[in-house]
């Protein structure tokens, strides 16, 4: 097996016992939800009498025990079916995949930008620590950490929307404008300017923050007085050195909050009328669609793995003692 | 006061503005121009128009700066609780991980692995939909999300204790395993869990403010997040009922993390 | 005589309280090999790191060094370039690697800086001076990381990275002395061929009087900050003047240390 194919197997299979507790998990909540499946379907299609719902109960295996129950729950899961949607009327698979490219899309670029831009800005910082740009930067970065994102969303709107009308109040692409290919996607991409922006600027002091931290230590490193020592220009020892040995915690960092921006992007999709996955939970809890929030709770785990799985590959690919050692 | 004096200038200003959030919260009955979900006047006053109401009136005529300084009270009071909850259940649970050690290790890591795989946030907004909304399933909830950090850091942190000479000596002495995690070790292991504080404080705040900005808060209280929902629908004609609550927000938090940067010896715990 | 390749006059370090050289004045001669030999805390790794240039900045520096050869054939007074005209290996072979960096980039990188050659050329010229310093299959191992070598070979890596840049001087800060012996003796061995070789000048501080004694033309002894004796190593160490050379001979005499032991080991809290 190629190693790259096996790497990808043995880290699913290490996530499995997760996945089978979210799983446990999720099947309490539903548990402790008020209501069952039947009451749901009574709420979708009418008005059944007392006798024919005990009847239905019956029929689903709702009368058996909890551990009866838990089966049914996890066979149909595993076979792909999460259960139905009391709110949209539609299976949940189909309704999350629906809304899951948006937000995929709207991480993929928050994180881009907070990515690249915070380390930008920590090289920037870190290059010289304790100048006068590493304060301003550290003080600013302080400053930018504590703003939630959602309010920062409202005032980019107040400001870019309403003030000087640039840029959109929300969705994600102008409705019913029928544009296609390359004016789509520009579209889309105006539209996505506000809400990548107040998801990603506090994950962009956090990189910010670990890059400058990282840098003045490594600055003490040994190795740096070596380059110094055989005439590397201070800008190349910045650039290949001291930042490209910085990057690696960031690399880090990207995983492990990777299911925190999925968490930001509710409340920033609410904010901009984003038909995205976060809203997707809010909308659940909303409207007692308990089946739906599980499936959300699901698939946010999933998405998790899979982006710690490409963070973890990527680290390999960043940090030579690592792939030696996979 | 010995504390104060070791403090940096930012730890100073953290701790100065926390006292003063605190006080704002303790004193909101005597200092608030009234009961902030009363009408109170002519609604959509603007800000320093009108003697009896500083901040102005929403959309529904409620004094702004009673909300405030009532809101103050919400957010400190369910952060304070969530990150006491979420250090206490975390270092247990890193505490027994460690210590135990074997299969309960396996069992619980593998818990906190998957509690830190659903984004805590979602966990909230899950506890808030079987619960419902007040205070107390509020800070139930936020903590679901934000104990594990401590758990891990604990568990790192009694890995390392355990072999040490003071364990020993309690295992000679006789002392029960548990006694001795929870007696022992424990105490020991806290103080870079402790440093975590500042950290979780931080998260519920926000967290608390997204809920309620969501809709998902106790509807009879109060906070900066439903304030800045309630403003949102009136955000053309009357942006501060957003941006001033907001402002409140950023500067608790921010005066936290100063505190916490200043309490915190080593930078880097602080991101 | 020929102009020597440094000439220190009156050199003197110090640390706002702390003095760490007070007024040395010492010539290297060109070509020569030169053993600046002393206890911890001496003043040697400080001498050594003046001619390079590399103090820390809350170094007081006074007195003057001076390089004759550089003036000759360029603008007089100009100060040398560090990886041009003087190359330094220090203590720690694994942490004069970057680790993240494969050893051919961390060579060409010199070489590219000083000699002006595209990446390409660079490579090649960093694979012959791995196979200068006895790297085996040094082609093939451009593209390993520094984890991939062992103490010994990391310090022949770091030596070819010294050299890229074709220094007329190396300054070598305890070389070897972070090595076991046998990889220790190979090293000197190194360094002994590539001076004959190429007329390199080599100045190298250590704490080994047996090691100074084999390899080098000339010692020079510190101590507390002081130059307290120096000359050709037959007359220093056969007929030492200075009573704390006397008492370092003593001691690695007495004690009929294995060669290479360190002799701050035998008598450093004796003589402070």
């Amino acid at each position: 097996m190629p190693p790259l194919a096996s790497f990808f197997l043995r880290r699913l299979a290490s996530a499995l016992p997760v996945l089978g507790v979210v799983l446990i998990g999720g099947f309490l909540l539903l548990e402790a939800a008020s209501g069952d499946a039947v009451d749901s379907y009574v709420a979708r299609s009418g008005a059944l009498d007392a006798e024919q719902m005990a009847q239905l109960r019956t029929e689903w295996g709702l009368d058996q025990g909890p551990l009866y129950r838990f089966k049914a729950y996890a066979s149909a899961l595993v076979q792909g079916d999460l259960g139905w949607s009391t709110a949209f009327e539609r299976p949940v698979g189909t309704v999350i995949l629906e809304r899951l490219p948006v937000t995929l899309l709207l991480m993929g670029c928050a994180t881009a930008l907070a990515f690249f831009l915070g380390s930008l800005l920590g090289v920037i910082a870190g290059a010289r620590p304790g100048s006068i740009g590493d304060r301003v930067l550290s003080i600013g970065s302080l400053a930018l950490y504590a703003i939630p994102g959602f309010w920062l969303g409202l005032v980019l709107i107040v400001i870019f929307a309403v003030d000087l009308r640039w840029l959109p109040i929300g969705g994600i692409e102008t409705i019913a404008s029928g544009k296609s290919g390359l004016a789509r996607l520009g579209d889309i991409a105006v539209h996505l300017v506000l809400p990548v922006a107040s998801l990603a600027m506090v994950y962009l002091a956090l990189y910010l923050r670990l890059m400058r931290d990282r840098m003045s230590e490594i600055w003490r490193d040994p190795f740096v007085k070596a380059l110094e020592a055989r005439g590397i220009a201070r800008r190349r020892i910045v650039w290949h050195h001291v930042a490209r040995n910085a990057v690696l915690p960031v690399v880090t960092m990207l995983g492990l909050q990777a299911a925190a921006m999925l968490g930001g992007s509710v409340v920033v999709e609410s904010v901009f009328a984003i038909p995205g996955f976060g809203r997707l939970a809010a909308e659940a809890v909303a409207r007692r669609d308990t089946p739906l929030l599980l499936g959300v709770i699901l698939c946010s785990a999933i998405t998790v793995i899979i982006a710690n799985l490409l963070v973890d590959l990527a680290y390999g690919k960043l940090d030579p003692r690592v792939r030696a050692g996979r | 006061m010995i504390l104060w004096r070791q403090l940096n200038p930012e730890g100073r200003a953290g701790a100065v503005l926390l006292a003063t959030l605190a006080l704002m919260a303790l004193l909101a009955p005597l200092i608030a121009p009234g009961d902030p979900l009363a009408l109170a006047g002519e609604p959509m006053l603007r800000p320093f128009a009108s003697a009896s109401h500083p901040l102005g009136t929403d959309r529904l005529g409620r004094d702004v700066l009673s909300g405030l300084l009532y809101g103050t009270r919400t957010t400190l009071l369910v952060a304070f609780f969530s990150a006491a909850v979420s250090l206490s259940v975390g270092s247990a649970v890193g505490t027994l991980a460690g210590f135990l050690g074997g299969i309960a290790d396996t069992v619980l890591m593998r818990i906190t692995e998957a509690f830190q795989t659903v984004p805590g946030f979602l966990l909230a907004l899950a506890a808030i939909s079987v619960t419902g909304p007040s205070i107390p399933t509020m800070i139930f909830a936020i903590s679901l999300g934000t104990w594990t950090q401590a758990a891990r850091v604990t568990r790192a942190e009694v890995l390392s204790l355990r072999e040490r000479d003071f364990v020993a000596a309690a295992r000679t002495l006789g002392m029960r395993p548990l006694e001795i995690a929870f007696r022992e070790i424990l105490p020991n292991a806290f103080g870079p869990t402790a440093s975590l504080a500042a950290i979780s404080v931080a998260a519920a705040i926000l967290i608390e403010a997204a809920l309620s900005f969501l809709g998902f808060g106790d509807p009879n209280r109060v906070t900066w997040g439903s304030m800045i929902a309630e403003g949102r629908t009136v955000l053309r004609a009357a942006p501060y009922l957003s941006i001033v609550p907001g402002l409140a927000l950023v500067v608790t938090v921010l005066s936290v993390h100063l505190l916490g940067r200043g309490l915190s010896k080593t930078e880097r715990l602080q991101p | 005589m020929t102009e020597p390749s440094v000439r220190i006059r009156n050199l003197s370090v110090d640390y706002g309280d702390t003095v760490a050289l007070s007024d040395v004045s010492l010539q290297i001669a060109r070509g020569g090999r030169l053993a600046l030999i002393g206890e911890s805390g001496s003043g040697k790794s400080t001498l050594a790191m003046a001619i390079a240039g590399m103090l820390p900045r809350q170094a007081h520096v006074s007195g003057s060094i001076e390089f004759p050869d550089l003036d000759r054939n360029a603008t007089p007074g100009r100060k040398p370039k560090l990886g041009k005209d003087i190359g330094v290996l220090f203590q720690d072979p694994g942490g004069s690697l970057d680790p993240v960096m494969k050893i051919g980039d961390q060579i060409a990188e010199v070489i590219m800086t000083h000699q002006g050659m595209g990446w390409i050329s660079a490579r090649v010229r960093a694979a012959e001076l791995l196979d200068r310093v006895r790297i085996p299959k040094a082609l093939s191992r451009l593209n390993n990381y520094p984890h991939e070598f062992s103490g010994g070979q990391k310090q022949r890596i770091a030596l070819a990275a010294a050299l890229a840049g074709h220094p007329s001087l190396l300054i070598a800060d305890e070389p070897t002395s972070a090595l076991d012996t046998v990889v220790q003796w190979h090293i000197v061995n190194l360094l002994d061929e590539l001076v004959r070789e190429s007329g390199l000048t080599l100045l190298f501080v250590t704490h080994d009087i047996a090691l100074a004694s084999e390899r080098a033309d000339k010692i020079a002894v510190l101590y507390r900050g002081k130059l307290v004796e120096s000359g050709p190593s037959a007359r220093v160490l056969g007929k030492p003047e200075h009573p704390y050379t006397k008492a370092l001979i003593g001691a690695h005499i007495s004690l009929e240390t294995p060669r290479g032991r360190r002799l701050a080991e035998i008598n450093g809290d004796d003589l402070v």
